[in-house]
């Protein structure tokens, strides 16, 4: 799975560890999701969706692996 | 009460068992547990004299207490990886463990007969020492999953 969450975040204005704050979970989770090395849950993905004010399609997308 | 809610209750009881955790100054706790039992076990050895056996068991439950508690006790920041990383290590632990109870007295069997010809003969591992080794690689595996997360 690929996302876009360092750009939608950069938009925003935030840094990591406000973005954290705002969802509810650590600075370092963040940054996992960011490259790619932790798929969040629903929820999470869910909460992102609301602060970025998109769907969640438009900031994670399936990669080439997840499509086999 | 009908089957439906019976089961509901069952499941909720599930749930309350799974999530269970101990706050966060609990660690602190467990570590000074674990210490304090390992301090023990060193000053029982070296220093007092006379029968003390129930000094030393006592320390090594002592251990594995202070060890389970610093393994169920809450992070400072709790989040849904860190909860991922917990099930990880705990998995890891379980298997690793099983197989070092399985292997390790073969290696010790193995190993004291080729140093001393006719060495010890081949016994099982005490309960003490595989739980105490579970503990300490599912720790050992959470703090590093932690660490390179």
């Amino acid at each position: 799975m690929e996302n876009t969450i360092k750009v939608e975040r950069a938009i925003l204005s935030l840094t990591q560890d406000d973005l954290a704050k705002k969802i509810g979970v650590s600075r370092q989770t963040i940054n996992s999701i960011e490259a790619n090395r932790y798929v969040p849950s629903t929820v999470l993905a869910l909460k992102l969706s609301e602060l970025f004010n998109k769907p969640v399609n438009d900031f994670f997308k399936l990669d080439d692996n997840d499509l086999k | 009460m009908n089957t439906k809610k019976i089961m509901e209750c069952e499941r909720n009881r599930f749930q309350k068992i799974i999530n269970f955790r101990l706050p966060h100054k609990f660690m602190t706790i467990g570590i000074a547990i674990a210490a304090l039992s390992i301090i023990t076990m060193f000053v029982r050895a070296f220093v007092m004299e006379g029968d003390t056996e129930w000094l030393k068991e006592l320390s090594k439950k002592g251990l594995l207490v202070g060890m389970l508690i610093m393994s169920i006790s809450k992070d400072k920041q709790e989040d849904e990886m860190t909860l991922a990383l917990r099930s990880q290590s705990y998995a890891i632990g379980f298997v690793i463990g099983v197989v070092y109870a399985l292997v390790m007295p073969y290696v010790e069997f193995g190993v004291s007969n080729v140093v001393n010809s006719g060495g010890e003969s081949y016994k099982d591992l005490g309960d003490f020492q595989v739980l105490l080794f579970m503990l300490m690689i599912q720790l050992m595996f959470y703090h590093n999953l932690k660490r390179y997360r």
